[in-house]
């Protein structure tokens, strides 16, 4: 009884509230859903609007995250840490 | 090997890279001061992505280039230099995050999304700002905005976030690299863009749950 709780647990029949939709994101986006929970997933996306929002900004997130640029390394710093390993390696 | 591959300037093929290796490994400085030449500008980019400032990237790399000279022994060449320097310069950054004094502590909760009893989002409508999140904020600001929500990540979160979302690594790369479990990666990576998810949302003047 219990074990077959557990499995409706883990594999729900449906994707029923934005709780368990939010708990799959993740594995959706890196398209490693099951394909039958991917289809629950997007299931549930169709008949809420906030999980739709909350998809979309949790993908631009990702988007805003990926986009950070960094500058080169100055080249006072290079030469300094040029400088520095010569002396510890004397 | 030319005087333009030692200076850094050319690019390594994978025999002049293996072969410098095997001279640093042999206490070569030249060969050392080729390969130094040839990574550092990406081992600070990879550094500062961890540390969020020059002065601790600086100091990583300095540790990551100190590491490589005494431990090169310890490359056996089972996986890529390239890969191997990574880890070194993930690991030393990571202790440099570890090291810094205790900030005051974040909850994270407070921006992670909230759900009713009957498991539906407790605010709604939950907003999508995508569309116009222009109308809020500048370009230039989006990445200071994320930059300083990052700052707020432990350590360990902080890793798994730069390591998926900026350097685009795969979660069992991510795993092999800090040692964790690849249940453990995806469990902190969607925690902490939850959390970056709920700090922006925030900044844009909406419920973060």
């Amino acid at each position: 009884m219990a074990k077959k709780a557990q499995l409706r647990r883990v594999n729900p029949k449906k994707v029923d509230t934005c709780k368990q939709a939010t708990a799959l994101i993740l594995d959706y986006l890196t398209g490693e859903l099951d394909p039958r929970m991917a289809l629950l997933f997007e299931e549930h996306l169709m008949v809420c609007p906030d999980c739709v929002s909350f998809l979309n900004s949790y993908k631009e997130t990702i988007k805003f995250t990926r986009s950070l640029s960094y500058e080169n390394i100055p080249p006072d710093m290079k030469k300094r840490i040029r400088r520095f390993l010569r002396d510890n390696f004397r | 090997m030319t005087k333009k591959e030692l200076s850094g300037k050319g690019q390594l093929s994978g025999e002049d890279e293996r072969l410098l290796i095997q001279r640093v490994k042999a206490g070569d400085q030249k060969a050392f001061e080729a390969i130094f030449n040839h990574y550092v500008s990406r081992v600070y980019r990879q550094a500062f992505k961890f540390v969020g400032n020059e002065a601790d990237a600086e100091d990583v790399v300095q540790d990551v280039f100190l590491l490589v000279y005494r431990k090169a022994n310890s490359f056996l060449g089972k996986s890529e230099f390239s890969t191997w320097l990574y880890r070194l310069t993930a690991n030393a950054a990571l202790t440099k995050l570890r090291q810094r004094k205790k900030q005051k502590e974040v909850s994270l909760d407070e921006y992670l999304p909230k759900f009713r009893k009957d498991g539906h989002h407790l605010v709604r409508p939950v907003v999508d700002w995508t569309q116009d999140v222009d109308k809020f904020v500048a370009i230039k600001e989006y990445s200071q905005i994320i930059k300083e929500a990052m700052e707020k990540l432990s350590p360990m979160d902080k890793a798994v976030v730069v390591m998926s979302d900026m350097e685009e690594m795969s979660n069992p790369e991510i795993s092999a690299t800090l040692g964790i479990t690849v249940q453990a990666v995806k469990a902190r990576l969607h925690r902490a863009r939850l959390f970056l998810r709920g700090k922006f949302t925030a900044q844009l003047g909406y419920s973060p749950t």
